[in-house]
């Protein structure tokens, strides 16, 4: 039995693929102040469906893989750890240098963005490593000694160390390691070549200070889901989702706690990656529409894109992350007429609290939500499966004032043109995520989720000529569901700094065997056995007057006639793909190696569907407002539609978690794992 | 493209010139085209000093050559495009589909001429509804410096090559000609030849795109639409401005090397704010100098929107429009406004940040609210030596940038610098420049004291020390300024520390430097110590919070001043 849970800002989502019951999903109001509980309350409710102990439950699992935004908050809210930073002389203010830059670089007026580690903590001492690895000066034990004590006496529960160069010899780093734990002193420590082992001396420190800032926190609270889900009767390690899409043993991931800090859409990817995968469409774009923004990813050959680096409040985390573009576009964005008297959608968010007008919680803005429950596309009653019920006449109201009367427009009208600007948004988001990694969106296939995702669909895959559209049934689960899809992860880095001319199987094998050796000891010390324990390598190469790096994959076995040669031109070729031309002239050099080791985990198989009775009559008709008329259109409930169910356009689907928008022309079919497939109609 | 959606939009209203759906839509989707067009440059583009600072920006105009939307990554490169494309369009007379324009031209609106834009008309009919636009900083077009940047250019023919408008495509055919011409003016022909190429990628795209906003929309919804979106800009640039004390206000900003003989420029401005407009007034700068610090009128023009923008909080609807409430008055023949053959290639940073300097310092008692102290002014220096492999190189450096000035409510930033292009490109790993290069980074810290006191303290600059420690000796060439002319203060606040950069040697004999300091000899163990420049202070320096003076100190970031 596998388990996957997921914490978000709401509610707490199980879902349990169970060998007879199959699918089986709980949501339970999250627990901020403890987490913990709210994934125990889930698992209970789960528990009493199939009418068992949860300590019988727990028993049975094989597979337990949870995602928290833990690490994320503290982040965010500036909540983590007290910290100190030793290194090299001369450089205690790299931290607060960044790389010079600063995100908005118009708004002139924004405060200074505060370091992690505060000016006093972070304290020099002699040492040097030269860029070849030798020590130009030795490391003093006895100052280290005295600054250690000096940082302990202030209160630092996180120690960061960074030197320069420490990726080519780490030494002096793991020296100050083991003096810090001579006496009895425990702090948090993250040394920088272990977080990233590479070259980049401001992302390793940032990175490595992120660690420390979240580590303590995040370690508290897994040791203490551990321990309360070991009680409960989990006989197996807990598995914490990773930024990267793949997952960490609970020890190796509170120590390596940055990688969770962006992992809040890793399950979703991971999820689309498997529907990609499952419909065999070798390109896809998920798009993932909540409440304040829109996540669009991309999926080439069933695995989500990932990238390097991501910056958070202009600090710099250098760790791999599905490649998620955030769009400022959701059901709460607030529709306004700006000060050119032309509508405006955002960025200004409802949020949850108070939310749309509709709700009812005292929200009196107009948004998204209104505007599409003004057009009939929202169900007022089975929203978040009946539960809420939504006020038509505050939605009403609140477009009215904001939007129809300055704009000279009737109510339903001006909800169309919000409607409207929120499908332009959406889609000129997926073009740009498209054309930047050189896609023409028009190869894809569009996987839609999240609260809004359905409704807006239809309409954003015409813009973008996009010929299917795909809508999972498990949709407001489905971030839970993906974490099932993911294996066990260690990404290693190591340097290599050759050029691509001169690179020999030799150069390559030399930089794998430490990485793949050190993966693998950490693999088997989680129980994966070497039949089941996986490879990945890419060689980051770059022309040698640039500084951004291109993967080029490869499989050790291709060295196995003694050639490297292949990986040159197989550099050329991706260059070429992602730039259009190549610089046959120029020196290329192979930089970094980077080896994902993975522990495969058993695949995850999505149940069927049932098939259809009938082709699925309708429950009932709504009128719907299209863009030059209201029609009377027929409602379905997604449960109703089996595998084979086809429905054309204009029709309304409805299910507990979202609505979905058929519009006419289009034509919809129910697949075997009960996904809808729309067809947009004609698009030029 | 065209959704089947078009033909069930709704009919304009009566009562309006153009529906509001069309209106936000049309302006989201001019915007979003203008971003993609920036990003297929990012892409297609060939010299890595392009891929990595991205020194270009794509703008859409309308048939009038009026900006609609921008997606620019360079701020000098906002409003100087309209004169630009005029110039373009005055001088071809016989503008057809198909076409792409290309030109560089000071003299006939363009700013320096490493700046090569080329210009795309999209038609309405026999009309040009729109021109599509994409300015890009070329590596090198000649002249008697490589980089083109050179103090000793008298002309600016001297510059580099003078690209007047001409067709680079003419209806739809690449003319091979003139490209293998413009290229061969290049030290780094192949560069540009991939640069210009993928320009043109890019104004092909924007161009598509706009013409399936054209057809979907139809001309007589779109010209609309065009109206509505200037309006829009001009309506907030005038509220902004209406926010202002009437009145006529000074300002002037310096450039400390305004000629060949080091000698300072100052560059007097007067802004008169009528009601909802700003009157600018350059008249009384100096005459034209026989010195790269002119500035043709498109630059002046675009530095003194850029100062407005900073004044300002809303940018998104920064257009064309936002210009009509602004009047700039120059003198022809002047620094800012100057006639061939004066050379210019330093008016997009340096004379930038001096005309931005004078209207920021001007409107200073206009806008109280938007007050901001002095930046760091760039110095930039360039080592020419052989890495450890016998190569030659020359090495930029890109660290140590100077602190930002303070605002009314916050400190300056630390390490930002340069109010033309404030962050600019990153810096490049210190890792990566001693692994690459002879050259040992033995300090990078925060330069205590640096920032001007005040209310509101001005950002750090930095320190940075390097050493030379390669065989043969290498050659030291600089550019820069601050090293006289502090980042100002305001409202009461000090000004920052100047920049200071100096090399020692090993039998401590120290050379300081000022920012032509020109084919000075390293030996291995010189150092180059550099000094960054800090920002100015805001408000009254007895006015710092207590909690503020006392942080200040345990933090190190003044000391026993």
């Amino acid at each position: 039995m596998l388990i996957g849970t997921d914490i978000g800002g709401t509610f707490t989502d199980v879902v349990v693929m169970h060998p007879e019951r199959g699918l089986l999903t709980a949501k339970s109001p999250s627990t901020p102040d403890d987490p913990s509980r709210g994934v125990v309350d889930g698992l209970t409710l789960v528990a009493r469906e199939l009418d068992v102990e949860l300590r019988e439950l727990l028993s049975g699992v094989t597979l337990f893989i949870h995602g928290t935004t833990v690490a994320t908050n503290i982040l965010v809210e500036r909540k983590g750890a007290r910290l100190g930073l030793v290194t090299t002389r001369g450089f205690r203010d790299l931290l607060e240098l960044r790389d010079g830059t600063k995100s908005d670089r118009y708004n002139l007026r924004t405060p200074f963005a505060e370091p992690l580690v505060a000016r006093p903590a972070r304290r020099e001492v002699g040492e040097r490593t030269l860029y070849d690895g030798t020590v130009a000066e030795a490391l003093d034990d006895a100052e280290v000694g005295d600054v250690l004590a000096e940082l302990r006496a202030d209160g630092v529960e996180g120690l960061v160390v960074c030197f320069l160069h420490a990726h080519r010899n780490p030494a002096h780093e793991t020296a100050v390691r083991t003096l810090a734990r001579q006496g009895d002193w425990r702090p948090y420590v993250s040394l920088s070549h272990e977080i990233l082992g590479r070259e980049g001396e401001y992302d390793r420190l940032s990175t490595t200070t992120v660690n420390a800032y979240v580590g303590p926190g995040l370690d508290r609270y897994l040791r203490r889901l551990d321990e309360r889900l070991a009680d409960a009767g989990l006989g197996v390690p807990l598995l914490v989702m990773q930024s990267s899409g793949g997952v960490l043993p609970v020890a190796d991931a509170a120590k390596r706690a940055v990688g969770a800090v962006t992992s809040g859409p890793a399950g979703g990817a991971m999820a689309g990656a498997m529907l990609a995968r499952a419909s065999a469409a070798p390109l896809a774009v998920t798009y993932d529409m909540g409440g304040t923004s829109t996540d669009v990813g991309l999926i080439e050959d069933g695995e989500p894109l990932e990238r390097g680096r991501t910056d958070v409040d202009e600090l710099r985390l250098a760790v791999r992350a599905v490649d998620i573009a955030a769009l400022g576009t959701g059901g709460g964005s607030i529709a306004s007429i700006d000060a050119g008297g032309i509508l405006e959608l955002g960025p200004e968010s409802a949020g949850a609290v108070p939310g749309p007008a509709c709700y009812g919680r005292g929200g009196t803005r107009p948004t998204l939500t209104d505007a599409n429950l003004v057009l009939g596309y929202v169900s007022p009653q089975t929203f978040l499966g009946g539960r809420m019920p939504l006020s038509v006449d505050a939605a009403v109201r609140a477009v009215q004032e904001e939007v129809a009367g300055p704009l000279g427009l009737d109510v339903e009208e001006a909800a169309l043109a919000i409607n409207a600007l929120a499908n332009s948004r959406v889609a000129e988001g997926i073009r740009q995520a498209t054309v930047r990694r050189g896609f023409d969106p028009r190869d894809f296939t569009l996987i839609a989720f999240g609260g809004a995702g359905g409704i807006h669909a239809d309409a954003v895959a015409r813009e973008l000529s996009i010929p299917t559209v795909l809508i999972p049934r498990e949709a407001s689960v489905l971030s839970a569901l993906g974490m099932l899809a993911a294996d066990v992860r260690h990404d290693l880095e190591a340097t290599v700094g050759v050029p691509l001319a001169e690179l020999t199987r030799e150069n390559l094998l030399e930089a794998f065997e430490p990485l793949a050796a050190t993966a693998r000891e950490r693999l088997r010390g989680s129980g994966f056995g070497d039949e089941r324990i996986a490879f990945r390598c890419f060689l980051q190469c770059r022309y040698e007057r640039q500084v951004y790096t291109v993967d080029v994959p490869f499989d050790v076995a291709e060295l196995d006639d003694g050639d490297a040669s292949f990986v040159a031109r197989r550099f050329e070729a991706r260059y070429r793909e992602l730039y259009g031309h190549s610089h046959g002239d120029e020196l290329a050099i192979a930089d970094m190696l980077r080896v994902s080791g993975r522990g495969l985990l058993d695949p995850l198989a999505l149940p069927d569907a049932p098939p259809a009775a009938a082709v699925g009559e309708p429950r009932a008709t709504r009128p719907i407002r299209l863009a030059r008329e209201t029609v009377e259109a027929p409602v379905h409930w997604f449960d109703d539609l089996g595998a084979g169910a086809e429905l054309a356009g204009p029709a309304v689907v409805d299910s507990a978690s979202t609505s979905i928008v058929v519009l006419p022309g289009s034509r919809a079919t129910v697949d075997v794992r009960g996904s809808l497939v729309i067809e947009p109609g004609a698009t030029a | 493209m065209t959704a089947p959606t078009r033909q069930e939009e709704p009919p304009v209203l009566a009562a309006a010139d153009v529906h509001p759906l069309t209106l936000a839509v049309v302006r989201h989707k001019l915007e979003a085209i203008a971003e993609e067009m920036v990003q297929t440059m990012t892409r297609t583009c060939f010299s890595p000093h392009l891929n990595q600072s991205q020194d270009f920006s794509g703008v859409i105009l309308d048939g009038a050559a009026r900006t609609l939307a921008q997606a620019e990554r360079v701020p000098i490169h906002m409003g100087a495009m309209p004169e630009a494309i005029r110039g373009m369009a005055a001088g071809i007379d016989d503008v057809a589909p198909g076409d792409v324009l290309m030109a560089n031209d000071p003299y006939w609106g363009g700013s320096h001429l490493l700046d090569v834009t080329l210009a795309k008309p999209v038609f309405a009919g026999e009309r040009v509804a729109f021109w599509i636009a994409l300015r890009a900083h070329q590596g090198d077009i000649g002249g008697i410096s490589a980089g083109g940047y050179s103090p000793d250019a008298r002309e600016v023919v001297q510059e580099g090559l003078r690209l007047p408008p001409v067709k680079l495509v003419e209806r739809g055919v690449l003319r091979e000609d003139v490209l293998r011409m413009v290229a061969a003016n290049s030290r780094k022909s192949e560069e540009l030849r991939g640069d210009v190429l993928a320009e043109l990628a890019a104004v092909d795209r924007g161009a598509e795109r706009v013409e399936a906003v054209l057809r979907r929309y139809g001309a007589r919804q779109i010209e609309r639409c065009v109206e509505a979106i200037l309006d829009a800009g001009e309506a907030v640039m005038r509220r902004e401005i209406g926010n202002w004390r009437p009145g006529t206000y000074h300002g002037v900003g310096s450039l400390e090397l305004g000629d060949r003989d080091g000698g300072q420029l100052d560059l007097p401005v007067s802004v008169t704010i009528e009601d909802d407009r700003a009157v600018v007034d350059f008249s009384a700068c100096p005459d034209q100098v026989e010195f790269y610090v002119n500035s043709p009128l498109a630059n002046t023009r675009a530095a003194v929107l850029v100062a407005f923008q900073y004044l300002g909080e809303d940018r998104r609807t920064q257009n064309d429009g936002s210009l009509r409430a602004i009047d700039v008055i120059t003198r022809r023949g002047s620094v800012l406004d100057p006639v061939a053959p004066a050379p210019v290639a330093a008016c997009t940073v340096l004379t930038a940040s001096a005309i931005i300097e004078a209207v920021l310092k001007a409107v200073t008692d206009a806008a109280p609210d938007a007050v901001i102290g002095g930046f760091a002014r760039r110095f930039r220096f360039a080592i020419a030596g052989r890495d450890r492999r016998g190569r030659t190189f020359i090495w930029h450096q890109f660290f140590n940038r100077g602190g930002a000035g303070a605002n009314l409510r916050h400190d300056g930033w630390s390490n930002l610098g340069v109010i033309h292009n404030p962050g600019g490109t990153p810096s490049p790993s210190i890792e990566r420049t001693e692994a690459s290069y002879p050259l040992r980074i033995e300090e990078y810290a925060l330069r205590p004291d640096s920032g001007g006191r005040g209310r509101r303290r001005g950002g750090l600059g930095g320190v940075f020390r390097m050493r030379w420690i390669g065989e043969r000796p290498a050659i030291f060439n600089a550019t820069g300024e601050g090293c006289r002319i502090a980042p100002y203060g305001v409202a009461g606040g000090e000004p920052g520390a100047l920049n200071d950069i100096r090399i020692v040697r090993e039998d401590g004999e120290q050379l300081v430097l000022d920012g032509r300091a020109h084919g000075i000899a390293l030996v291995d163990g010189d150092e180059i110590v550099c000094h960054s420049a800090g920002g100015g202070g805001c408000g009254d320096p007895a006015q710092r919070p207590v909690d503020a003076i006392a942080r200040d100190r345990a933090y190190g970031y003044v000391t026993a001043r």
